[in-house]
Formats: C-alpha cells, structure tokens, sequence
C-alpha cells in the first residue's frame, strides 16, 4: 500500500522499471569488483601489474559505455515521464505544517470542494497536483503512484500520476518541515470513475443540519466553542482556514493526516488531547465537558 | 635510526626573500582567493535574487548615490600610490622609505573607512526594506570588514615600525600588506560597478 | 659524506631546546607544534565521533519499533540534527584536515606546517564550536532543523529562539578552521616539501590532502555565506535573503548549501583515498599501480564535485534541461573513483599481501563503499531520485559512502599510523575483532535501509505506524547499530590499552615507504634531524646506502627549509614563531563575536574590538628579534643586514 517497488501507474512503472535494471546491472557490478578483489588477494604466483596500462584504458572505455547506457536510458524514462497529455483532473495541494489542504477546483463555484488529507482520483485518468507550501517547505510523495515533488514557498510546481486500478496508496510528506513532519501523512484513494464520481457528488452535497438532536446540540457546541477559528464546515457558520476543512469528515479513513484510523474513539481522544497523539501539533486541547464531547463527536460522525 | 648521508649543505641560503618566494606572500594570496570567491558568491546571489523582481532597484526605492562612492573610490585608487611606494621601498630594504609610505599609507585609509559609513547609506535603502536591500548592503558589508582587517594591519605595520627596531623580514611583511591592499581595492572596483552604477544603467 | 654520530647527538639536543614547548599547562595551551595541535585535533574530532555515534544509537532505539515512545520529536529533531552536524562539520572534515596537518609535514620532510600559529588557532576556533554546540544540547537549545537547515524552515519566523543560531554558528568556527587548516596544507605542500620531492614525487596522500584543500578553499566560501552571512542575518537583524514575501528565495539556500554540501562529500572522501594508496603499497611491498593515474583520479574528482550539487534539489522546481546536465556530471564522477579502485586491485593483484587490520579496513572499504558508489550512480538518475529522495533509501546510500569510504579507510589509517604518533603499537586481535563487528554492524544497519525508503520511509521521521511495516526491517537495524556500537568500544579498549602497554613500534615498523617513518616514533620534537632528500618516489625504500640529507639549518631558532614550488630546489631558510597564547586568545575573540553575535550586535563590535588586540599582539610577537639576515632581493641579489 506505500511502496515504490509495487507500482500502481505508468509513471511509478517506468521508474520501477529503471531501478530493476539499475539493480541487476549495479549488482553484477558489484560482484564483480568484489570477486576481483578476493582473486586479487588470494592469487598466488607474483604477477605484478606495473606498467600494463592498457588495462587501465580498458577499465575506463568499459565504465565509460556503462554509464553512457544509463544515461540515455535514464533520459528516455525522464523523457517519457515529462510527457503528458492534458489532464482530465487538477486537484490542488497545499503543504501546511502538518496536514495537507486538498482542493478541487471547478468552474462552478458550487462543485469547487476543499478537503485534506485524502485525494480521491479516478482510475485511468491523468492527474495533476498543482502544488504550493503555505509556511515551510513540504514535499508530495505517493510511491505507487509517482516520484515526488517539493512544496516550496515562493515557487509554484506541480506532479501528475494516472492510477491504474483501484486501491488506497498511502503518501507522506518526504521534506523535513518540523515537529511532526513524521505525522504528515496523506492517502490516495483511486476509484473507477463512476464511484469516483459518486464520491464527488456527495462530497459537493451541502451540508444537512443534524436531525438527530444529540449532533444539533453538538453542531451549537462546536460552533461556540473555538473549533470554527480554525475549521470550515461547509454551510455552517464555521469559516476558519486555519486548520483542515471538517466538511464531510467522516467520510475519511483517517485522523490528523494519517495519524489515526477515524474511529469515534479517536476522534475523542484527538480533540481531548491532540498533543498526546502529536505532540506540536498547532491544535489545542478543547476542554469540553463529557455531555458536550459526546454531541460534537456525534454531530461530526454525520458529516458523511 | 637509518644512516644519514649529506647530500646538500643550505647554510648558504637567504633568510628573508620577497613576493612569491616567501611562505607569507602564499598565506596572502590563499585568504585573498577566500574572500574573493566569498564575494563573487555574494555577487552571485545579488543577480540570483534580482530575478525575483520586476524592477531593481525595487518600486519606490531610489536609485545608490553615487556622490560618495566616487568619491571614495578616488581616494581608494590615489592610495595605492603610497602602497606602491611603501612596497618598493620595502624591497630596496630602505627603512625611511618604509616608514614614510606606511605613514601615508594610514592616513589616506582612514577617510576611506569613515567615509564607508556614508557609502553604506548612500545605498539609499536599509538592509531589512527587502531582499535588495538586503544584498547590496551585505555586499558592502563584507568588503567593509576586508577593509577593516586591511587597514588594522597597515596601522599596526606602521606602529610597530615607529616604536621599535624591525627586523629585516618586516621589508617582506611591508610589501606583503601593500598586495592585500591593491586585492582589498581591487575587488571594490567591481563592487561598486555593480552595487552603485548597476542599477542606473540595466 | 656520513654525518658523525657525536654531531648528530649535538644537534638533537640544541634542536630539542628550540623546539619543544614548555612543560605543564601554559606549554600544553600555547603550543604551536603541529603535531600536538594535530593529536588533539584528531582525539578531539574522534571524540565527535563517538558523540554523533552516541546520537545515533538513541535514534536507532527510538525507532527499533513502529509507535516507539522512547524519544519525542522535539528532541528526535535536536538528536538527528546534531548527528548531522556533528558528523559532518565537527568529525569528519575536522579530522581529515587533521590527519593532513599532523603528516603533511612529516611526508613532505618538514619539521612544521607553513603557519604554526594560524594551525593553532584553527583547532581552538574548531574547540569553541565542539563546546558551543554540545553545551546547547544539554542545554536544550541544539538545533532541531537538520544539518541542512533548509529556510523557511530555519528562518525567524518558523525556528524563534536561538536552537538555529546555534547551527548557524557552529557551521561558522568549522569554516574558519577548515579555511586556515586548508592555506596551511596548500602553503606547507607547495613550499615546505624536502628538496627533490618534485611534483611527480609527491606521496599520494598529500596529493589527495593538496586536492582537497584547495575543494575547502571553493566549498566553504559558499556555506560561510550561505549560514553566517545570509541566514544569521535574516535572523538577526531582519535582513531577508530568504524571505519570498520581500523579494527573498528559500531555493538559493539550497544552491549556496549544496555547492559546498556536495563537494563536501569529496572533501571527506578523497583523504581517506589517501590513506588507502600507502597502506596497500606498505602490505603488497610494491609501488602502487598507476601514481599518475591516481592524481588525475584526485583532480578530476575535485573538478567535478562542484558540477553536482543540484542532484540534491531534483525535487524542486528546477528547469529539466538543467538537472539532465547535472546527472551525466554525476554519473561521469564516477569514472575517476572507479579507475582509483582498479587501480588498487591491480596492485594487490597477486601480490600475497600481508593482511593486517590497516589493510582489512581497506578491503572492507572496497566491499561496502563500491555498494555505496553503485547507488550513488542510481541516485543520479532523476526518475530514480524523485522516489528516492528524502528517504532512508538516501541514509542507507549516504552512510554506506562516508562510513565506507571514509571511516574505514580512517580507522586503516589510524591502526596505520598510530605507532607513528604514539611509539606503540595496536593490537592485532582486538583490531580484528573491531574490523569484522564494524564491517558486520555497518552493513546489517544500512543494508536494510535501502529497502525500507523505497518501502516509502522518509528520513527524518521520529516514529512510524505499525501499519507502514516498516517495524522489522527497523529492528534489523537496530541491531547492527548495537554491532557498530560494540566495534567502536572495542577500538577505544585498544587504545587505551595500548598507550600504555601496547608493543614498542620503532621507527619503521611496517617497512612503510614514506618520510614520516624516517624519524622516531613519536617523532621529536623538530621532527627530523636533517630535512630529508629525495631522490623517488618511495624515500625509504629507495636508499643504498644511508638517508641522504640536507644540512645547514640553523639550530639555535626554529628554522625550515623552504624550497620551489615545482621542484622543490632548497630556496630559502625560513624562521618559524614559536609558541604563543595569541592563537588562543584570537580564538577565544571569535568566539564572543559569533556566539554573542546570536544575543545582540554589541557583542560583535566588542569582540571585534578585542580581536584588534589579539591582531596587535600576534603581529607583535611574531616580530622577532633584530639579527643578521641574509636578504634576498626581487632582483636577485642577497645582502647580509
């Protein structure tokens, strides 16, 4: 599920291809130079190498092709990696201290969707990641999918990736950026473009106040307390920017960018006390009372 | 212990010699070719971060004087006068010469030090304004403490040769500060081309 | 003409008198004798090593198992810095420029370094960075950004406090002490070598310390810009180098960092090169396969070392047409390396040779450091790189070069040339015991680390989930850490033991080649009675009948033979200061400017204030007293004043 060598897209394909050469030919050459040296070592009989030069000659032309072969393979898989047709899908990635803001854009204003730190694409489609750093730098990696690409403050760049099949590729963030960059974890979820689709629509869907009154006493409670400085919920009163969009929370796998499985209990425990689970985390402990705990938890568990 | 066979005798040799033949000249010449690199990595970035910007220097931001760094870089260029002249006397092993030159040598160095302070500002910018400002000053800066060091040295140099008997290998040591001296100037000249009249021109 | 034992005998005791340094404390602190300064310089930057080792274990603890609660992140981030730091700017540079300062001399013929004093203060601005960082570790305010320290990750406004500074500055004394260490080397090679060591004569260990000393003259420069230029400034006083929102740019750190970062690698690498060349000479008996060959191996690897440096920054957005040209420079870099190592096999090649530990080392080089060529190459690939990089797939790969291709090589050298610098011997068991624990220890940590970055494990991280599955390869791990821990404590035992009981070595005791072994073991104090004469390229293996040397040098002051550049024909007699505190002193001043330099601009212009004093006191007691001198003049002639 989070692997280089298991690739799940013609671009992890080509390089895993690339690295399966590298190795047979790296490992041979290893060998090589370690049986010489046993031989070199355990020859009887004083054969003295002074003054045959040619050798030498030999050795560097021999490199020299070795490497020159890499090379031009090195530059077709380059090649063939950086071209690409238009894609079907740009979703933008921010990198923040230590969570991931995913965004899908679209022309009606209605359909454009803000999420984190669960990209869900299309199989078979090609995907482009349009990616900016709001504090530090960070750095987009799902090895199934594609190599990876900075976030970098100042500088806008961008990856791209067209899942084969469907599955979930777990990614991390690979650029050191503090504290928690090992808590900075994201997964792709690639499904057939019909579910993909589904997924889409209900994500977009506005919110629906909670029916049941335990969640709309947890929806008063959350939007009196300080979570909404921080977090939108889309179609409430909650329009803060701060931390990850809330909308649609509980139709993700996981907690704090990969950190936790989005369990109720979990979900407890994190607003409780993040800095147990992450510690530097910028969310603070929200003291609520049990009673209150409960309704937010039960009100958030319907954001599906 | 291995037997010892003579195979030439060096009492004969010199003990003081001048430029490239003595160990100092070569220490003078690796930490010019230090800072010199350091400033052309300076100068380097100085260009690097001019990308970053539709105009330089930036939008409101005046154009260096060049009032002060002119005329600073006359003094500069006028002092290399009696550095020259310090460093010939030095290699004719003539003490009065010796003295006299640095003697000039100091007083000219120091207008060029206290009119640094003004050549600073006459960037017409501060070092925290923006990245600009930033790079020009840091520039101006680091040649700044060259200069420094440079001029500390020449005045001790002249001290030391007023108020006590030097020996022969000082005449070295005085040639040897008069070749920093021409890199210390040397190297301002690009500077300021760059630094002061760059803006105006590109 | 042989030189009479009672003339010998003479001229030992009056040069004993010149050069040695006074007993006890105030002697220990001023000298100026590039062989102590060298010892504690390497005791000192080996003593980092166990530091950094120490930092490692704690690390390799806490990540033994997924959801390890050992060590917390912010002191995973201060320990993995430090390590970082250390490792790189406090050990490794330190002590091959260490190891170049205490030979050079001794290989080349010279009783001192070209400037005894500057070496001097190059140690102790080196000892004001150890003490500075380590004090901040237990002070919890190491720096926890990375031996990298990337902004704006390092910058004000997302490192407040001081934990960053203190890299800044620490970065800054090893600067400074690499720069004066690297004019010494370059000065004492080009001027100081005995006569007839002409180019073509000089040992490949100075070569490989001459190459690399020029690298540090064209590497550091950018560092020292980059971290106490830019980055102290951005912190301290505003200024905004780095900061995008005023026109600044984080990736120009990356480019100043790694046009040193990289040729950095090199600066490590090529002296333990050295090491390698006589060593192999000194247990095959026989001249090394292609000299010539070898010093453009040296050259070519300096050159482009500094074409490579943006393989480190394949993941940022960088024009592509740029990084294909940076990957065949790294791919074309490892040409010189390979034909180096042809070259030693071909040495060895049927020669039976005597298998020591400095030669063990040396074939345990060949064994993990070909691995860490091999994925060096795959590194330059930029498809490969993007996944990759940032991963310990990169700390496997980084590791298995510096702790292959340069600690092995160092611990060869140092079972090597310990009898030199001690007068004793190691131990031969305990050695090999140390050498197959390393070699186990170091492939059984790293080995697995391959694997597990392309299992998709990023560096840096303080934990990982148990999910990942990357707990057992990390246990593996783990336990190599312990073997490598082990290995290390055995080498210390040795010394120890050693210095106080290890077997006598005498002055020759591998039937070795080079001039260092010409003299006693631990060389006296002016290091060789007579400046030896060259006649080859292998001194001492080169005599019939008796050393030939040069006589004439004065022994009543502390005087070297300089000679010519190319030819190294005698040309003058040159007098060396002897010892001083103002090494110390002008040391201790760049300490309260940097250091303060961090709490408030004042501390700058009072120790530059200071500073001025130690200049004038340096100046003053370099002086030297009034004497006859034989001047020569630009014009050739000498007159006698």
């Amino acid at each position: 599920m989070h692997s280089a060598f298991d690739p799940h897209s013609p671009q992890a394909r080509a390089v895993a291809h690339l690295w399966w050469s590298m190795f047979a030919v790296g490992g041979v050459i290893w060998i090589a130079v370690i049986v010489a040296m046993l031989i070199a070592i355990a020859r009887r009989g004083d054969v003295d190498f002074g003054g045959r030069k040619r050798g030498l000659t030999i050795f560097v032309a021999g490199t020299g092709i070795v490497l020159a072969t890499f090379l031009a393979y090195d530059f077709a898989v380059g090649h063939d990696l950086a071209k690409r047709g238009a894609p079907t899908l740009t979703i933008g990635v921010t990198g923040h201290q230590w969570w991931w803001e995913i965004e899908y854009e679209d022309l009606r204003p209605s359909q454009r969707m803000v999420t984190a730190n669960e990209i869900h694409v299309p199989t078979g489609q090609l995907i482009e990641f349009k990616l900016r750093a709001a504090d530090v730098i960070h750095s987009f990696w799902a090895p199934n999918l594609n190599g990876k690409r900075d976030l970098i403050p100042g500088y806008a760049s961008s990856q791209w990736f067209q899942a084969d099949t469907p599955g979930v590729y777990r990614g991390q963030c690979a650029e050191f950026c503090g504290l928690q960059h090992a808590k900075m974890a994201f997964l792709v979820v690639a499904q057939t473009p019909t579910d993909y689709l589904a997924w889409r629509t209900a994500s977009a869907a506005p919110h629906t106040p909670p029916a049941d009154s335990i969640a709309a006493t947890g929806l008063k409670v959350f939007l009196s307390s300080g979570c909404p400085l921080c977090h939108t919920i889309a179609g409430t009163d909650a329009r803060g920017t701060v931390g990850p969009s809330l909308s649609h929370l509980a139709s993700r796998q996981t907690l704090a960018a990969g950190t936790l499985l989005n369990t109720r209990a979990n979900l407890m425990g994190w607003i409780v006390n993040p800095q147990a689970l992450k510690p530097g985390v910028h969310m603070p402990a929200i003291p609520l009372k049990p009673a209150e705990l409960n309704a937010v938890v039960t009100y958030l568990e319907t954001l599906k | 212990m291995t037997e010892l066979r003579r195979e030439v005798d060096v009492a004969e040799l010199p003990t003081v010699t001048f430029g490239p033949r003595s160990l100092m000249w070569w220490g003078t010449l690796g930490f010019m070719t230090i800072e010199g690199w350091t400033t052309a990595i300076l100068v380097v970035s100085y260009f690097y971060l001019r990308q970053n910007f539709d105009a330089w220097p930036p939008l409101r931001t005046p154009n260096p004087s060049l009032l002060i760094p002119t005329i600073n870089l006359l003094i500069m260029l006028v002092s290399l006068v009696p550095a020259r002249l310090a460093a010939d006397a030095g290699k004719r092993l003539d003490l009065a010469g010796v003295k006299r030159w640095l003697a000039v040598t100091s007083i000219v160095s120091i207008p060029i030090v206290a009119l640094r302070w003004w050549e600073l500002w006459a960037l017409n910018t501060r070092w925290d304004s923006n990245a600009y400002g930033s790079a020009a000053w840091m520039i101006v800066g680091f040649h700044t403490s060259l200069l420094l060091l440079d001029v500390a040295d020449t005045l001790g140099l002249t001290l030391f040769y007023n108020i006590r008997e030097m020996p022969a290998k000082a005449f070295s040591d005085t040639a040897d500060n008069s070749f920093y001296w021409y890199f210390t100037v040397g190297i301002w000249i690009p500077i300021y081309l760059i630094v002061y009249v760059g803006p105006r021109i590109v | 003409m042989t030189l009479p034992a009672d003339v010998i005998e003479r001229e030992a005791l009056e040069l004993d008198r010149v050069w040695s340094d006074r007993q006890g404390f105030w002697g220990w602190l001023t000298t100026t004798d590039h062989k102590s300064i060298g010892k504690r310089y390497v005791a000192t930057a080996f003593l980092m090593f166990v530091a950094g080792g120490i930092e490692a274990a704690l690390m390799r603890a806490q990540l033994a198992r997924p959801g390890n609660t050992l060590i917390g992140p912010d002191r995973y981030n201060q320990l993995f810095t430090t390590h970082g730091t250390t490792m790189m700017f406090l050990f490794a540079v330190p002590i091959m420029t260490a190891m170049g300062l205490y030979f050079v001399p001794l290989m080349v013929g010279a009783r001192t370094v070209a400037f005894p004093r500057l070496n001097a203060f190059g140690y102790w601005t080196y000892f004001v960075g150890v003490v500075f960082l380590y004090v901040s570790l237990f002070a919890n305010t190491a720096p926890d950004v990375g031996w990298f320290a990337y902004p704006p990750l390092s910058g004000p406004e997302y490192s407040p406090g001081h934990r960053v500074d203190v890299w800044a500055q620490v970065v800054t004394f090893t600067e400074i002490a690499a720069l004066v260490a690297a004019v010494n080397i370059i000065v004492t090679t080009f001027k100081m070598r005995a006569p007839g060591m002409s180019l073509n004569r000089i040992p490949l260990f100075v070569w490989a310390q001459l190459v690399v000393a020029f690298m540090i003259v064209f590497a550091m420069p950018a560092v020292a810009t980059g971290s106490t230029l830019m980055l102290a400034a951005d912190r301290a006083i505003t200024m905004h180098w780095f900061n995008p929102a005023e026109g600044g740019d984080v990736l120009l750190w990356q480019h100043v960092f790694w046009f040193f970062g990289h040729p950095e690698v090199y600066i490590i690498f090529l002296p333990a090169m050295g090491f390698i060349t006589p060593i192999i000479e000194t247990f095959t008996g026989r001249p090394v396969f292609g000299y010539t060959a070898l010093v453009l191996s040296n050259i070519t690897t300096a050159f482009f070392a500094f074409g490579l440096w943006v393989h480190h920054m394949f993941a940022t957005p960088i024009p592509e047409v740029g990084q294909s040209l940076f990957t065949a420079a790294s791919m074309v870099i490892a040409i010189p390396t390979g034909v180096q190592i042809f070259c030693w096999i071909a040495t060895l090649w049927g020669s039976k040779p005597r298998l020591t530990v400095p030669l063990l080392f040396v074939l345990g080089f060949l064994f993990t450091f070909v691995n860490g060529g091999i994925t060096g190459v795959m590194l330059a690939s930029v498809a490969f790189d993007k996944q990759a990089h940032d991963t310990f797939f990169v700390v496997a790969h980084l590791h298995y070069v510096l702790l292959g291709g340069g600690v092995m090589p160092l611990f060869g050298a140092l079972y090597f040339w310990f009898p030199k610098v001690t007068g004793r011997r190691l131990n031969e068991t305990l050695g090999k015991w140390h050498f197959w624990l390393f070699l186990i220890g170091v492939n059984l940590t790293f080995f697995p680390m391959h694997i597990l970055g392309l299992n998709g494990m990023p560096r840096r991280v303080y934990t990982y989930l148990a999910e990942t599955g990357w707990g057992t390869l990390n246990l593996v791990a783990t336990i190599g850490a312990v073997t490598i821990a082990t290995s290390v404590i055995i080498f210390l035992i040795d010394v120890v033991m050693s210095l106080r009981g290890g077997e006598l070595a005498g002055d020759n005791p591998w039937n070795s080649s080079g001039l260092e072994w010409a003299t006693a073991s631990p060389p006296p104090s002016f290091t060789f009675l007579h400046t030896p004469f060259v006649t080859g390229r292998h001194p001492l293996w080169d005599v019939k009948d008796g050393l030939p040397v040069v006589t004439g040098l004065s022994t009543r002051e502390r005087q070297v033979l300089v000679t010519t550049t190319v030819d190294a024909l005698p040309d003058y007699r040159h007098s060396m200061p002897s010892a001083s505190i103002w090494p110390v002193y002008l040391a201790l001043c760049m300490g309260v400017v940097f250091i303060g330099s961090i709490f408030s601009p004042y501390f700058v212009l009072g120790g530059l204030g200071i500073s001025l004093l130690g200049l004038l006191g340096w100046g003053w007691s370099g002086v030297g007293e009034r004497q006859e001198e034989r001047v020569a003049l630009p014009d050739g002639a000498v007159k006698v004043l």
